[in-house]
């Protein structure tokens, strides 16, 4: 599909490598091709190019001596969480060894009254959240899979808490990593300001991989709130409703969540998650806080929908009710691709400043009509951020032809728009060449920095640039 | 003094310096040994505000009350609460919002909403080689590569000259009031303090003095939000922290609802008062709040400031005090505000991590010119 590059393999230094490594683990490295197939990327339609070998590794000093090895030899290295990614981040574009650290999913440490914890990079964010339910303590970042933690952090990823809670970026206290010489470094500690140089910290978070290998992570907890209400009103257009999303932020109303579905979308959530609700666009809130500060932002919600239209407007506490709708939202992907069984599904991810977020959005609905895309719509209008879900039929051309067309316009729009082409998936392999229409000069900073870090280029080659 | 009027002249000092140049914005945050002769005061000006989308432009010259008057006049604010330390190390000019983002610099509400870096959408700088480079935007969020706007936030004009900045600026809460609790220990101090953070009452700021005025140690929560809301949540506080606070005469509790009142009290916290001023040394601690009550049972002066619930706390000492004798066994670091020692600003890095930083700061600046040796 022209996105997934191959680049020149190191087949010497790739059998020299994966012979040692196989004395030095034994049954934990495996070569099997389904276990390489499955660590090649599986998630959307980028091809899958598969690793030579995966190492599954219990600890950072057995990272930091596989790192070592494959520096001697030359040999790439991938690191592997869940493979949830959607942008081809774990390919191995030139061979090479995976490492899986699913094995690595120790929860270290909680620490309640620092409002911290120090956990390996295979815990996954519901592991996490499900061993904190007890300190009334929670980790916020929620991206619609069971994502790794490590795999969160090199990809600096969010979900849709982001408006209130922000994003992995904002959630890391410090990281220890292996670099690509096999030292390990720990980046700060658990001090809330902890770095007391240059912030690696956040140099290291969405590298994708790129600059070194995440092995323990110091994340920041939030408590969780005393009481939350969810709500949910309907508007005649997707103007509105992001007239209303803006109100709502510049009057400082802390809302927690501010999620809008398309017309379509609603329909699809409709029938998958067996709701009623109006198949015109939808805006759907959570808020956090006191009993009292709820039921107040909830209603000055109400208040400012009403100006714009809204109609329908509800609001419920019930935690029954809430999950319902939350659960609803999450599944969104497979209710829209049980609009049209058979069809892949492959999401966009731009993000425009909200002011631009109205015409962004119309304007696509207009082009995909224009092209003939059945593609619902959600975003995470807090932020500016929004995904079309292309339901593309894979066996014909022409449809593939017009999904390609319409992906490399919507960038394009959204950069055109002081916008980016990326809010939250990264650009791996899949977006490598929106990168420098959208930073220009900057890609030579991040190639220099790449070259200062990873000389050899052996960690996860072929990524962002 | 050099003082570049546009991006392209900035450009253009850097590409025709062939000295180091020692970069300030203002100059008020004294930025260390040396002559200051570049300046970015003349990048001014406010070059896009859209108040509904919480965003906010400026060259980075541009004075932080400039920009502080834009966002009054539609309600909002900077949300990280930047410091100005004029009257602590007696300096004049004025702030600018480049020199605040190269320290990221932030005050109280840091604990409640996030840091300086954490407002920061997008930077345009000039790296040592004079190349104009802009990383970011206007947008909340992206993931477009390595997060060049973090490594230049708080890069001290090392790796780069910031020439432009973006934003994001929140609303201005209606009302704010503070509880104070006479009386307590460092210790009990810091316990009450970790209380209030994990209660659902939103709290804005959690600082403690070990002397106020009067001499007395108090420890200050501040509450921000509507009128109703402050009024409720300011009673739960205080009935949740009651039973907690010791009784004895030593010790008492009382609020503060006069809004001015209040944010004059914090800008107090945040800034330190005239007295702080009369220490020769003075030191930003970065702990474990957990740890600060060790930490500030082993400082050589019983006059110390906590901010961040403990996380940061302030330390007065007599020049010469190498305070990171006492941190090192603690997790954190120490940064030497101001000094008439010649003790290094920034606490040193372990050597893997110098090693990484020298590798960044050779790529950005290979000429090693823009601030050479402040940060290592």
């Amino acid at each position: 599909m022209g996105l997934v590059t191959t680049l020149p393999r190191n087949e010497t230094g790739i059998e020299t490598v994966v012979g040692v490594l196989k004395q030095q683990l034994g049954e934990r490295l495996q070569t099997s091709e389904a276990i390489r197939t499955q660590h090649g990327h599986t998630t959307t339609w980028l091809e899958n190019q598969a690793p030579d070998a995966v190492a599954f590794v219990q600890s950072t000093e057995e990272v930091a001596d596989i790192v070592k090895v494959c520096a001697t030899h030359k040999v790439p290295i991938i690191a592997f969480g869940t493979g949830s990614s959607l942008e081809g981040h774990v390919n191995a574009a030139a061979g090479g060894i995976s490492i899986d650290l699913s094995q690595m999913n120790g929860i270290l440490d909680v620490h309640p009254e620092d409002l911290d914890c120090v956990v390996q990079p295979g815990v996954t964010r519901k592991a996490l959240n499900e061993y904190l339910r007890d300190t009334g303590l929670f980790f916020p970042i929620d991206p619609g899979a069971d994502a790794s933690l490590g795999g969160m952090a090199a990809t600096r990823a969010s979900g849709t808490n982001a408006v209130r809670y922000g994003t992995m970026k904002d959630n890391i206290l410090s990281l220890k990593a292996v670099m690509p010489d096999g030292s390990i470094i720990q980046t700060g500690q658990r001090a809330k300001k902890s770095s007391a140089g240059y912030d690696l910290t956040r140099l290291l978070i969405g590298s994708e991989g790129t600059l070194g290998i995440i092995t323990e992570l110091t994340l920041k907890l939030h408590g969780i709130p005393e009481a939350m209400s969810s709500a949910t009103c309907s508007f005649p257009d997707l103007e509105s409703a992001c007239n209303a999303v803006i109100m709502t932020i510049q009057m400082g109303i802390p809302v927690a969540r501010i999620e809008l579905l398309d017309a379509l979308q609603v329909k699809a959530v409709n029938g998958f998650s067996k709701l009623s609700l109006p198949e015109e666009p939808l805006l759907l809130l959570e808020f956090h806080g006191s009993e009292a500060s709820v039921a107040e932002q909830s209603e000055s919600f109400g208040d400012i929908a009403d100006e714009f239209g809204g109609t329908g407007f509800s609001w419920t506490t019930s935690s029954e009710e809430r999950t319902k709708l939350w659960q609803a939202r999450h599944d969104a992907y497979w209710a829209s691709l049980s609009l049209r069984p058979g069809a892949v599904g492959i999401s966009t991810d731009v993000c425009v400043p909200i002011s631009r977020l109205a015409e962004c959005v119309a304007t696509t609905q207009a082009k995909l009509e224009e092209l003939g895309i059945m593609a619902p719509i959600v975003g995470h209008v807090g932020d500016g951020n929004f995904h079309t879900l292309l339901l593309i039929d894979m066996e014909d051309e022409n449809e593939v032809a017009a999904a390609h067309e319409f992906v490399s316009w919507l960038n394009e729009l959204a950069i055109s728009m002081e916008g980016t082409c990326t809010g939250e998936h990264g650009i791996g392999q899949g977006k490598r060449r929106y990168l420098e229409k959208e930073i220009g000069a900057g890609v030579d900073v991040i190639k220099a920095i790449k070259t200062a870090i990873d000389p050899d280029n052996i960690m996860n080659p072929g990524k962002i640039i | 003094m050099l003082t570049p009027k546009d991006e392209q002249e900035l450009s253009e000092a850097v590409l025709g310096a062939s000295d180091p140049l020692r970069i300030i914005g203002g100059g008020t945050r004294g930025v260390g040994p040396g002559a200051p002769n570049l300046s970015t005061r003349e990048l001014t000006g406010v070059t896009l505000y859209e108040p509904g989308a919480l965003t906010l432009v400026a060259k980075s010259g541009t004075p932080l009350a400039e920009i502080n008057e834009h966002l009054a006049s539609e309600g909002q604010m900077l949300a990280f609460e930047p410091s100005d330390f004029r009257p602590l190390l007696r300096t004049e000019g004025e702030p600018t919002i480049g020199g605040i983002v190269a320290a990221n610099e932030s005050g109280p509400r840091r604990l409640a909403v996030g840091a300086c870096r954490d407002f920061l959408l997008g930077v345009r700088f000039v790296d040592g080689s004079g190349n104009v480079v802009k990383n970011g935007g206007r947008v909340m969020k992206n993931v477009t590569g390595y997060d060049l706007v973090k490594l230049l936030c708080g890069s001290h004009g090392t790796l780069g000259i910031l020439s432009e900045v973006s934003l994001k600026v929140l609303p201005r809460p209606e009302t704010s009031a503070s509880l104070m609790i006479y009386g307590p220990t460092v210790d009990e101090a810091v316990g009450l303090m970790a209380r209030a953070m994990g209660s659902p009452y939103e709290v804005t700021g959690a600082a403690y003095s070990s002397q106020d005025m009067a001499g007395h140690p108090v420890v200050f929560l501040r509450l921000e939000g509507s009128e109703t809301q402050v009024t409720g949540r300011l009673s739960k506080l205080r009935n949740l922290l009651e039973p907690f606070v010791p009784t004895g005469e030593n010790y008492a509790i009382s609020e503060l609802t006069d809004v001015d009142a209040v944010q004059q009290q914090w800008v107090s916290l945040r800034d330190l008062d005239e007295e702080a001023g009369t220490y020769r040394d003075v030191w930003r601690l970065s702990v474990k709040p957990s740890d600060a009550p060790a930490i500030c049972a082993a400082l050589p002066e019983p006059n110390y400031q906590l901010d961040w619930a403990g996380g940061r706390i302030w330390a007065f000492t007599e020049p010469g005090t190498d305070l990171r004798n006492i941190i090192g066994q603690f997790d954190g670091h120490a940064t030497l505000i101001k000094s008439a020692s010649n003790l290094p600003r920034f606490h040193p890095e372990p050597a893997p991590l110098a090693n990484l930083s020298a590798g960044l700061r050779n790529q950005f600046d290979p000429r090693g010119i823009l601030n050479s040796g402040l940060m290592g």
